[in-house]
């Protein structure tokens, strides 16, 4: 009983230390030596040797950060000198040969810089550096470490050494909330080390046990001061054009997002063959809300954030999104055991890459030959199922705003487009009272474009809610019209089922009627009217340049003079409020002059409908006989063209969105900082196993 | 049958002047031939001198008189060397080899062929028939083959061999597969007398060599491999892959010096980087490729085996046909071939090529979304179209630099848009004064890496969150201007109209991938995929497309494509309007190869599934009805070119013959593919199909019934066409006969 505690105690290392003062002779020998440091003289004073056996002995991470964090600015002020020291003896480890030394010096650096930030919280990041490294030496020992870090992630040796790197970078870049306030990265602007995230992600055995962390690190290099400075890596990001590159990043994203979906996928198969099923039947919808709730995995907002900045950044990454890969179905377990765990929480787990999909996919016939855009359009479509909480609120919006960049490229819209490329992609629904789960099965194969189509008007129908997400319906609706735009200028005639889109638009301005005074109170619901509104002036007055056939034209027509007691209330309210001098006087008069044309073909249908039904004594015509008066009388109707219907104004991050990445980029940094102080220490499994081989 | 060969009885002895021909030594061999000491050794000169002796001693038996004569003469020649009758043709060529010959002539000893033109005066009188009949006008290709075949003497084949070199590239290249097959299976003596000419020409081109290649190794394949003979067709095959017959004398030329400017050459910077592609994983291209891939320098210091990079080429696509067999559905493999050609694209440009082509190239890209499965029931043929820039010489000129493949941005596909019989104008006027804020040239050539670096500065920062700036102001802008009012009819009006000139198009069926394909028009097609390439706007490009088959034979399908071939032209010498359309072949293995695809046309099995109509009536519906010149020159097509097939398939006994196998191109022309069941053999050895030709009433519905012009039109081409064919049948019937050798089980068939 008493050696077990013993043992306990010794094994924490010097915290206990002070309550139990009498077991000082059982501390580790590192422990004594940190002890050292923390004394105000130089430990190699008295022995010579000291830093040279510090490296070699068992890093105590936890003392040492302890430690640190225990002191205040003041008292570490003091040992300034033994911590410069410390740091500088750290980078001069890197260099050596036996890894073991490096492998200690990393883990040392990595307990420095965060023990330091704990505490220091407040002081500013000048403090920071003069404390780790002394003002008048800092430079010159970022540029050091930079190095030593950039020549181990090139060099051909360790992996689990590579993968040390890579957490003391995400340390580094990880130890702010906020990003930009971390000075010490401006030496890492400075010295870049770009190339060997490029390289890591280029070469496929590194790729595959580093991608991971490899992008993830890029992602948050590519925020810091995004707005204020010129950032180097993003100019750098930009302008990469090397394939097996841009494809080694975009196979890392595809394979974290598909793990996402698996994983998502599983859990829904558990609880649908488990009990809900049956609750599900008895109970409302109410409960299968809540159900759903709890199936959800937590996003991955690190590497969507990777994804967005691949395709916001760089043109060439667009070529990416459609670049199958076979070999992620297909090929037989990769050589290298991948270190994986099956939690998988936000931050830098890697999601257990190559050897799970790889077993798992084949079985999926339809993933065998998938690319990133299918793989994201499946996340988004989990993602944006339910966006209650802030993350995946965050997540839902990343989402679409990624959609909006693709949906303006020219190129994306060119593949999306492809007549050629014929793709089945399961989109998951939102299971719902009124509507039963779409066979999987039946889905038929269509360009890439249709999906994209389906998930926008999969958003439209089931975000009807109170907490209604403006913000992200305007977006969706943006993406929708992009899409339109680029089908108008290059004559695509898309076969799709045009009417699905048209009764979502209808039924979404029908809600925002019937909501009108709870929704006024927070948003300026006219903007969106009016989107949607000129949504359906584009089909009116442009429909022969993008429309399937003639007969879809008809069923335009048909929807609208069916529909028309949704379009009159909306008339009729934004007329009120128009004629009023209220605050939305502006806004809703615009949507009363977009109204012009759809009133026309009302007014204009309406009444030889009504007597079309009279003269056959017909009550109820049917949908054949509607269209019937709709072709016998188009020639009568005269639409006014209203301009600017396909113009757009492009996406812009600078101003609109900076609040909402800094955001972001925050809540990022928080979750890979939290999981690396788990994996930082779990690091040592990998050390033993390194030790006892050299 | 046996009359076949014309190889009168009279002739033959008088075979014996050509062991001995005139004067000339061996080194004014070695100066018409650039080539090194190689193939000197090949004829081993005792070998051939004891061959002209036995040759003569046979002589002198028969006919004493004349060849004692001339018994001197070759004797005291043939000591100097085994090969110098090649010589000969250039002491007298025909009259068109002989500017050709020229300047490698210029530089034999003038004495010596001084010499020898006297001494041949001298025995001119006595000359054989057969030498005169070879030195005369009419001696061409096919003759010289056939006397290669059936000719037993030693001295008679090693003149032909020799004189092989006079007839043009292209018209001995038509025989090749009979060269290589008498090479590999018949004795000694005709594989010495057919060496030489190939290693010669292996040298002077890398497509022959290839060629050469492949069909050594599928013309060997069939044989037990412990025999002898096998081991000379392997020998010469690992003599041309080992690359010693590369040209030694040739250098490539400096970047500077080749044309470079538009075909945007320039070294790749990207180096080690590309060749770390994932692609590796999946398709295993050799280092050799993905060295000329991406860098044209690196190529140039160490020259890899050059045939290399195109085998690699090669083998990928024939791996990527192996692994779309195993995927149950069309869709899959659709997906796939298209996934694994987009990671092929990763590797190109290189220095390969396409065989069937008929210029030196560079494939530079294979825009892998058009590519499609063919519809096959256990195998996966796919066909794919491949983008290549013409060159000069394929050796010499550099492999293109890569563009990147969303560079196509630039092109700006928009404006070359069909304008589908409306201008923005007719639409409205007030369309052109809106400035168009998606302008092209802003949003799609932005290269600048400053403009990249974060999004265009925004020129509407005032503008309210969420709507478009545009939408707002044109709304608002309308007030005040003029409105501008269209009518509804005449949007639907343009929207019927625009469906309706659109050529028919078949519909997209996954269980028929290709049909859509097919059925778009070539030049529709070139156009859409030289808009959508980044190589598009290079002045030499070009599209070419190729099926690629895997697990099939297609050694029959190059024997059918020779006899088409030869028949054509005998038709056409005949000046008998019979249409047909061979297509081009290349053998890689004995169970793979590539087919030139016939373009504009699909299988008549996919126009009655898609149009649901009666051939009569497709034909009305495709080209106008019954008088319309349009209808009346595809009528006319239609029936020379079933003639010309039924007679095909009579002489061919081509069996299997249903309606996925006939084509039916944009002009009416049918045209018959698939000949794996000619002759003898038939599908799952059902022996002979009871019909001789197919033709069906559907076909004389088209032709006008029975009792129509059009179908006496049809039986008067069809006994004109078989009386031409009769009259030149030795010159197909040799083309089978020779084949016939080393397959054991194969007879000609029927020839009647």
């Amino acid at each position: 009983m008493d050696s077990l505690t013993m043992a306990q105690v010794e094994k924490r290392g010097g915290l206990l230390r002070k309550s139990s003062a009498s077991k000082k002779p059982l501390k580790e020998k590192v422990v004594l030596m940190y002890d050292e440091i923390f004394m105000t003289e130089d430990p190699s004073k008295c022995s010579p040797r000291f830093w040279e056996e510090l490296f070699l002995m068992k890093v105590n991470l936890e003392y040492l950060e302890g430690k640190l964090e225990s002191l205040d600015g003041e008292e570490l002020m003091k040992i300034k000198d033994n911590i410069n020291c410390l740091f500088q003896h750290c980078i001069q480890a890197l260099g050596e040969e036996h890894p073991i030394r490096v492998v200690n010096a990393l883990q040392t650096l990595c307990a420095l810089i965060r023990g330091v930030h704990q505490k220091n919280k407040s002081t500013s990041g000048f403090d920071i550096i003069n404390m780790l490294m002394g003002f008048d030496k800092a430079e010159l020992c970022m540029k050091n470490l930079m190095e030593s870090l950039d020549s181990l992630l090139c060099a051909e040796g360790s992996e689990s050494l590579k993968s040390l790197c890579l957490k003391l970078l995400l340390c580094l870049v990880t130890v702010t909330d906020n990003i930009s306030q971390n000075t010490i990265l401006e030496y890492v602007m400075i010295n870049s080390i770009f190339e060997a995230i490029l390289q890591i992600l280029s070469h496929p055995p590194s790729r595959r046990e580093h991608g991971y962390d490899a992008v993830v690190l890029l992602a948050l290099l590519v925020n810091y001061r995004k707005y204020e400075s010129v950032n180097p890596y993003i100019v750098k990001l930009s302008i990469v054009d090397d394939e097996a590159t841009l494809n080694g990043m975009g196979l890392v994203i595809a394979q974290a997002l598909s793990e996402y979906n698996r994983q998502y996928k599983d859990k829904e198969e558990e609880h649908q063959s488990g009990f809900f099923s049956a609750l599900t039947n008895m109970v409302g919808s109410m409960f299968i809300a809540d159900a759903h709730e709890k199936i959800s995995v937590q996003t991955n907002e690190a590497i969507l954030l990777a994804l967005y900045e691949a395709v916001h950044l760089n043109r060439n990454f667009i070529t990416v999104l459609a670049q199958s890969h076979p070999e992620m179905g297909l090929v037989t377990t990769p050589v290298s055991p991948a270190p994986t765990t099956p939690a998988t929480p936000l931050g830098t787990t890697p999601p257990s890459s190559d050897v799970i999909s790889s077993v798992e996919l084949p079985l999926d016939a339809d993933v065998q030959t998938s690319n990133l855009l299918i793989t994201f359009l499946k996340y988004s479509s989990i993602v944006m199922q339910d966006t209650k909480d802030e993350h995946r609120l965050h997540s839902g919006k990343l989402c679409l705003i990624i959609l909006t960049c693709i949906a303006e490229d020219q190129y994306a819209n060119a593949f999306l487009h492809d007549d050629n490329m014929n793709f089945r992609v399961n989109l998951h629904r939102m299971p719902m009272r009124h509507r039963k789960k779409a066979a999987d099965k039946n889905l038929p194969c269509r360009p890439l474009v249709c999906a994209v189509l389906d998930l926008m008007v999969e958003f439209i129908v089931t975000h009807m809610m109170k907490e209604f997400p403006m913000d992200l319906y305007v977006r969706c609706i943006q993406v929708v019209h992009k899409l339109l735009c680029y089908q108008k200028k290059c004559r695509v005639r898309l076969h799709y089922t045009w009417r699905e889109l048209w009764s979502a638009l209808i039924n979404l301005l029908k809600f925002l009627m019937s909501n009108e005074t709870v929704l006024l109170a927070k948003h300026n619901i006219f903007t969106l009217a009016l989107m949607i509104v000129n949504l359906f002036n584009m089909f009116i007055t442009y429909g022969d340049t993008f429309l399937p056939t003639p007969s879809s034209y008809d069923e335009l027509y048909y929807e609208i003079i069916r529909m028309h007691q949704s379009f009159d209330n909306l008339y009729s309210m934004v007329l009120r409020l128009s004629t009023n001098a209220g605050q939305w006087k502006e806004a809703a008069s615009k949507v009363t002059h977009a109204l012009v044309n759809i009133r026309a073909i009302i007014n204009h249908f309406n009444p030889k409908i009504e007597s079309y039904a009279a003269v056959n004594h017909i009550s109820q015509l049917s949908e054949e006989q509607v269209l019937e008066v709709v072709r016998a009388n188009y020639d009568t109707l005269t639409l006014k063209l209203q301009d600017g219907l396909d113009q757009y104004e492009r996406y812009s991050e600078q101003h609109k969105e900076a609040a909402f990445f800094k955001e972001l980029v925050r809540s990022i940094s928080t979750n890979v900082r939290r999981n690396l102080a788990f994996h930082t220490l779990s690091q040592e499994v990998l050390l033993k196993e390194f030790s006892t081989i050299s | 049958m046996g009359d076949t060969v014309v190889e009168p009885a009279l002739l033959k002895p008088t075979s014996e002047p050509t062991p001995g021909p005139p004067g000339n030594n061996g080194g004014s061999l070695l100066s018409v031939i650039t080539e090194g000491v190689g193939e000197l050794s090949v004829i081993d000169p005792e070998v051939a001198q004891k061959a002209c002796q036995e040759v003569l001693e046979k002589v002198k038996l028969l006919r004493g008189g004349v060849a004692i004569s001339s018994r001197g003469t070759p004797l005291e020649l043939v000591n100097g060397d085994g090969v110098d009758s090649e010589i000969r043709c250039l002491d007298d060529p025909p009259a068109q080899i002989r500017e050709e010959e020229d300047e490698m002539g210029a530089s034999v000893a003038a004495g010596t062929t001084k010499g020898a033109r006297r001494r041949r005066q001298n025995n001119s009188a006595k000359q054989s028939w057969l030498l005169r009949l070879f030195e005369s006008k009419l001696f061409d290709i096919s003759m010289a083959i056939s006397y290669l075949y059936n000719s037993k003497e030693p001295g008679v084949q090693a003149y032909i061999g020799n004189r092989l070199f006079c007839f043009r590239n292209e018209d001995v290249d038509f025989y090749l597969p009979q060269l290589l097959n008498m090479y590999i299976h018949m004795d000694e003596d005709v594989g010495d007398a057919i060496k030489p000419y190939i290693v010669h020409r292996c040298r002077q081109s890398i497509n022959f060599s290839l060629q050469c290649a492949l069909l050594l190794g599928a013309y060997s394949s069939d044989m037990h491999i412990s025999t002898q003979r096998h081991s000379r067709g392997t020998k010469l095959r690992k003599l041309i892959l080992s690359d010693e017959l590369k040209p030694a004398h040739r250098k490539r030329e400096l970047p500077s010096l080749s044309p470079a400017p538009d075909t945007g050459l320039s070294p790749s910077k990207r180096t080690h980087q590309r060749s770390k592609s994932d692609a590796t994983a999946s398709i295993s291209l050799s280092s050799n490729l993905k060295r000329t891939a991406s860098n044209p320098k690196v190529e140039n210091e160490d020259e890899p085996v050059r045939l290399a990079p195109e085998r690699e080429f090669i083998k990928s696509l024939m791996a990527i046909g192996k692994r779309l067999a195993t995927l149950p559905t069309k869709e899959q493999k659709t997906q796939r071939l298209i996934s694994e050609l987009s990671l092929l694209n990763h590797k190109l440009p290189a220095r390969v090529w396409l065989p069937t082509a008929g210029f030196d190239h560079h494939v530079v890209r294979v825009p892998h979304t058009q590519a499609v499965v063919l519809n096959s029931k256990d195998k996966a043929p796919y066909l794919i179209y491949v983008e290549v820039l013409e060159c000069e010489n394929f050796d010499t000129t550099n492999v293109p630099a890569r563009i990147p493949e969303n560079r196509i941005r630039s092109t700006r596909s928009v404006e070359n848009l069909p304008e589908c019989g409306i201008t923005h104008e007719q639409r409205a006027g007030s369309f052109s004064t809106v400035p168009n804020y998606d302008n092209d040239d802003e949003a799609w050539s932005v290269d600048d890496i400053g403009e990249l670096q974060v999004e265009l500065p925004e020129v509407h920062t005032n503008s309210c969150d969420n709507i478009s700036q545009f939408s707002v102001d044109s709304i608002t802008s309308q007030e005040s201007k003029e409105p501008v009012f269209i009518a509804a009819g005449d949007i639907r009006r343009r929207l019927s109209e625009q469906l309706a000139h659109t050529p028919t198009a078949f519909k997209r069926d996954p269980e028929d991938p290709s049909a859509v394909a097919l059925k778009e028009p070539w030049q529709e097609k070139v156009r859409r995929i030289r808009e959508g390439s980044p190589y598009g706007h290079l002045p030499n490009w070009r599209l070419l497309s190729v099926i690629v088959k895997c697990g099939d034979d297609l050694r029959q399908e190059l024997l059918a494509f020779q006899v088409l071939k030869q028949l054509q032209s005998i038709w056409e010498q005949e000046r008998v309007p019979l249409w047909i359309k061979p297509y081009k072949i290349l053998v890689i293995s004995a169970d793979s190869g590539m087919i030139e695809p016939v373009v504009n046309a699909v299988s008549i099995h996919q126009v009655k599934k898609q149009s649901q109509l009666s051939l009569l009536d497709y034909f009305l519906q495709e080209h106008g009805s019954y008088t319309t010149e349009a209808f009346l020159s595809a009528q006319r097509n239609f029936v020379q070119s079933c003639a010309g097939y039924c007679l095909v398939c009579y002489l061919l006994q081509v069996k299997d013959r249903h309606n996925g196998n006939i084509l039916l191109d944009a002009e009416g022309h049918i045209i018959h593919i698939d000949f794996g069941f000619i002759l003898s053999s038939s599908p799952r050895n059902l022996g002979f199909e009871t019909s001789a030709f197919k033709l069906t009433t559907e076909f004389v519905d088209v032709m006008g019934g029975l009792d129509g012009d059009m179908f006496n039109y049809y039986k008067m081409l069809m006994l004109q066409g078989l009386i031409a064919a009769r009259k030149h049948m030795d010159k197909v019937v040799q083309i089978v006969e020779i084949m016939q050798q080393g397959e054991a089980g194969e007879s000609p068939g029927v020839w009647d």
